[in-house]
Formats: structure tokens, sequence, C-alpha cells
């Protein structure tokens, strides 16, 4: 009874790392009786975790941030960070229609770097303003979600002002799919297999892929409780260090095709092996009917600092909600940031084993080509800016 | 100052039975004024055209993630909402959270007002549960003589037993096992299926 930890989790291909942890024997291994459950929203797993129906969960590296901000209307939650659970897979997906006027209305951005689609999406959303069309729509998964960060950066860098050329709603991810098709939304910024399937389904073009915006943009993290983390300090380390493992098992390209299988089964993702398969390949199809490309580095789980909770990644997650209005630029994050996401925990937790962890807990991002690349894996912004999270 | 009856009250469940359970009650306390919806893809729409005071939604619908951004993003409907009223009472939440409801409250409205309309979701979730769970273990139960007579028909037919003989064999079994008398009884049915 004492060693249960309940973990709550969506399904998405980054909830492997929790998924493998169980069936692969590496809770067992720290002792730990790792049940997973299901859900089908954010607000869900924040609230169970919240009130103690859980232990642990699979959360959107913005939503421990904006609890303990108390934003959204919801009252404040001190949620704690100890580990990343990898580096997600997310794109950004259009519908085919609208694919066909971003190709006919700028087919040299349609051909350049995906990065930079967007310019496409602004000519055809300054030719629906010449005609008096109405805005269109996208979809992201959560306001406090790196989706709704990426989708708006991507954007933003075109000149299309996501607060008023378009209107950004919020779907659940597993419901992204039909709202694509049945055309109530134009376009989403959704993690695997939710755009994978689109494109398998010919309903949907992926424009760009996380890759493509920020390859280090932060996604998944592991949500406790602050009074969890005080009682409990030997469970967290345990639990950090079965997931770790399992991260990296997840990694190993040898083991991937199994992964695929554990994921379709429906009490995981519940999504066809073949579009899991091709997705953690990292043999994308980008286009309905067109052969896959090679994107090494679609699904991360372990290699590059993966699984470490870098303040400058939650540092930047802080800087969108500034930039998007969501807290008053006027807050001081640091601090909040601090409180929140915990590589004390992770260090102490990995100490001793053959982890690989950073000298230190921030960096400046986007310095691609710096001399920790190999270290922490390609890092650019789509438009080479650099950020500096000054967390000095 | 708005009257308890006037309270707008929009229930928003993908489960219908259980939505009217919510809503019989609601009714029954005195609140008329009381709407609900299933799932819906114009739910933005929906909602400004029924301007709620205080929306009951089931904890585990995915429409919620859609509903906070809404409530975020407040020139979508006409007053921000915030969950619950009183921030500070945690004992409601957990009592909400653990029956599985979840509830949007207009900002500014007194707390004595919501609680009873909360807490009459809570009980009616809670009942609702019951309920349904004593239907699955009435289908259950019904399975388990099912099979035991199958169990029984077989061992008449291919041992020679009388009806009764089947069923203390059965019986003799579990007790021996330490099993139920339906899991022998698939045991049997299983076994005999193999032979053929």
């Amino acid at each position: 009874m004492g060693n249960k930890v309940r973990l709550g989790f969506v399904p998405l291909v980054d909830c492997a790392i929790p998924v493998v942890a169980r069936a692969m024997g590496f809770a067992d291994q720290e002792n730990i009786e790792l049940e997973l459950v299901r859900e089908m929203s954010w607000a869900a797993i924040r609230d169970k975790l919240s009130y103690g129906v859980y232990e642990a969960a699979h959360l959107l590296a913005g939503i421990p941030i904006a609890a303990r901000l108390g934003l959204g209307g919801v009252p404040v939650q001190h949620l704690v960070v100890p580990m990343a659970l990898g580096r997600g897979g997310n794109a950004i997906t259009v519908s085919t229609r609208l694919y066909q006027r971003m190709l006919e209305a700028d087919p040299v951005s349609m051909h350049g770097p995906r990065g930079l689609s967007a310019r496409a999406l602004k000519k055809v959303i300054d030719e629906d303003r010449a005609s008096g069309r109405p805005v269109m729509s996208f979809a992201t998964v959560f306001p406090f979600s790196s989706h709704n960060y990426e989708l708006r950066y991507w954007m933003a860098a075109a000149g299309i002002d996501p607060d008023k050329d378009v209107n950004i709603g919020v779907i659940a991810p597993q419901r992204m799919f039909d709202s694509l098709r049945n055309g109530w939304v134009d376009g989403y910024c959704v993690g695997e297999p939710w755009n994978q399937r689109a494109v398998f389904h010919g309903d949907g073009v992926i424009v760009a892929l996380k890759d493509d915006i920020w390859s280090r943009s932060p996604e998944k993290v592991l949500g406790v409780r602050q009074d969890w983390v005080d009682s409990n300090p030997d469970m967290v380390s345990a639990l950090v260090r079965a997931l770790v493992r399992a991260a990296e098992w997840a990694d190993e390209p040898g083991n991937r095709a199994e992964l695929a299988q554990m994921l379709s089964e429906e009490s995981n993702v519940g999504a066809p092996y073949d579009v899991l398969k091709a997705s953690l390949d990292g043999r994308p199809v980008l286009r309905p009917g067109e052969a896959p490309i090679e994107v090494p580095d679609r699904h991360v789980f372990y290699r590059y600092t993966a699984t470490f909770p870098w303040l400058s990644q939650a540092s930047w997650v802080g800087a969108q909600m500034k930039r998007w209005g969501q807290v008053p630029a006027s807050t001081d994050l640091n601090q909040v940031i601090r409180q929140v996401y915990r590589p004390d925990l992770y260090r102490t937790a990995v100490k001793g084993l053959d982890v690989a962890v950073p000298a230190h807990d921030w960096r400046v991002e986007g310095t691609n080509g710096a001399d920790d690349r190999a270290f922490v894996g390609p890092d650019s912004f789509l438009d080479n800016s650099v950020f500096d999270p000054d967390l000095t | 100052m708005v009257r308890t009856e006037d309270f707008n009250i929009l229930v928003i469940d993908e489960d219908p039975d259980r939505a009217a359970i919510v809503e019989r009650g609601l009714v029954e306390s005195g609140y008329t004024r009381v709407a609900r919806i299933g799932t819906s893809h114009n739910l933005v729409e929906r909602i400004q055209a029924l301007a709620p005071d205080i929306i009951i939604i089931d904890l585990e619908n995915p429409d919620r993630d859609t509903l906070e951004q809404m409530f975020q993003v407040s020139r979508a409907i006409a007053r921000p909402i915030a969950m619950f009223v009183d921030k500070s009472d945690s004992s409601m939440i957990h009592e909400a959270v653990a029956a599985g409801v979840s509830a949007y409250v207009v900002d500014g409205l007194r707390e004595d007002r919501i609680r009873p309309i909360v807490e009459m979701a809570i009980s009616r979730f809670n009942v609702f549960d019951q309920l349904r769970r004593e239907r699955d273990e009435a289908k259950a139960k019904l399975n388990e003589r099912k099979l035991i007579e199958r169990a029984k028909g077989i061992l008449m037919k291919e041992k020679g037993l009388t009806e009764e003989d089947s069923y203390n064999l059965l019986r003799k079994n579990a007790m021996k096992q330490n099993r139920k008398i339906y899991e022998i009884a698939q045991s049997v049915i299983t076994a005999f299926q193999l032979e053929f």
C-alpha cells in the first residue's frame, strides 16, 4: 500500500515513458506499484492530481506553472515538476483544402523551410480579408500548452496576429482529428498520433513539425504535488529513476516496434500500429499518399537531456504566457519557476546512476551549434532567435 | 441581486441519463431555469446563447479543456467564470472531484448561493453511480447464473449426472480450489469445448 503510485495520462505518443515503466518492469525494480489511468482531458488530470486522486501525472509543461499562479480561474495548486517526459512529437496540421490554398497563394514559401510555411497562411488570410470572408479557426489542446505557444510562434513569425487574424480554440487531443474532418477547424497543433492520423486518412497535411519551430521546446512533464514530495522524498526519487530508465528503453531504436505495439493497445493510446510506428521510427508522412521523410529526432525520450527539467525551458513557457497576455508582463516569474521546476529532485534521484546530467540548471536556448550540441541536441528557433532566460 | 430561482444553470454531460437525473434534482429543489446539452462542436455559441450563471459538467468531459479556454478569453462569453466560488473551500472541491463533478461559476456569486447547487449535483452524481453499479452487478450475477446452468447441462449430458449432483460437483470443486462456483463452471465449459 505504501509504495503505490497512481499516475494519470492522456493518450498521446509521449505517454510512452510511464507506460514503459510499468510494462517493462522499471517501476517494479524501484519497488513502486505503478497504476496507470487514462484520462481524456488535461483539466481532469490537473484536478485529480491536485485533489489527491493521483500521486503523479503526465502534464503539459505549462500546467504546473499556470496552477501555481492560479491562472484560468482555477484555485492555486502547488504542483512540482521533478522531471520532463521527453520532447514530444508535435506538429501543425491543416486541412487538405487549406493546404491547397496555401500552395496556390505562395508556392515559394510552401517549398521552403517548413518553419516558415505560415507565410503562405498569411497570404490566404489576406485574401480572405479582402473578400470579406470570416476568419479561420485553429485549435490547440490547452491554453497553457506548448502546442498553443508553438502555433502562435509559427504564425507570429510570419506576421499573423494569432489573437486577431484567426480564432484559436481548444479541443482535447483525441477530438482534433474529427474536428478537422468535419470542417469545424481549419488546422491544429497537437501531439502524435493525431497529426499522422489525419494524413493517413487523407484529411490533413502536416505543414510544420515541432523540430521546424523549436526542437528543444518543452513538452510533457511529470507533475506531482508539493505536499507529496515533502512527505515522500524517497518515493519521488524512485519514481524519477523508474521513469528515466523507461525513457532510456523507449529511446532505443531497436525497441520502437515493441513500443508501437504497446502504445497501440486500447488502454494506452489506442491508435493503429502503422500510424504509431511511422511516427516512432522518425519517418512521418507529411502529405496523404506521399513517401515518408526522415526525421530521426521526431520522438526523443531520453537522449539530449530530454528528461531533465530545464529551468530555461520553463522560463520560455513563462515568457510565452507573458507574450500572449496570460499573465501581466510585469509578473516576476523566476521565483515561481524555481518553485515549480525542481532539477534538484532530478539530480538527487539519478545520483550514482549512469545518467548524464547538465552542469547547470539553465542555458541560453536557441544556440544551435554551441559546444553542448551533442549533449542537448539540435537547438534552433525557426527565426534563429536566441532566448536568454536571465535566471541568475 | 439574482434570486435563486433566476439562476441559469447549464448541465453539460455526454451521458443523457445522468444529465436528466441532475436536472430533475435541481428542478425539484426550485431551480427552474436548468438547461442541458450533450457534447457540441459549437459549444461557445451555445453557452453564449444560454448565458449560464453556473455550469455543471462531468469532471472527465473533454469539453472542459475547451470551456476553460473560453473562460480565459473573456470576450468569448459575457462574464469571466471561475471554478467554484470560494477558492478557499477545498472540502467541497474534494467531494466534487471524488464524485466526478466539476462546476464553473460566474465570478462574484456568493458561495452560500452556489453551494446547494453544487451539492445537489454531487449527490445526484453519487446516486447515478450507485444505480449504475447496481445495474452492473445485477448483470454480472445474471451472467454467472447462466454459466452455472450451462455447466450443469454439460455435466448432465456428458457424465450422466442428475442436476443436483452436477451442482454439488461444481460446488465441491469450487470449495476445494477456493474459487467461485461460476469460475469452475467456466472451466467446465472451456474444457468441454476444447474436446471438440
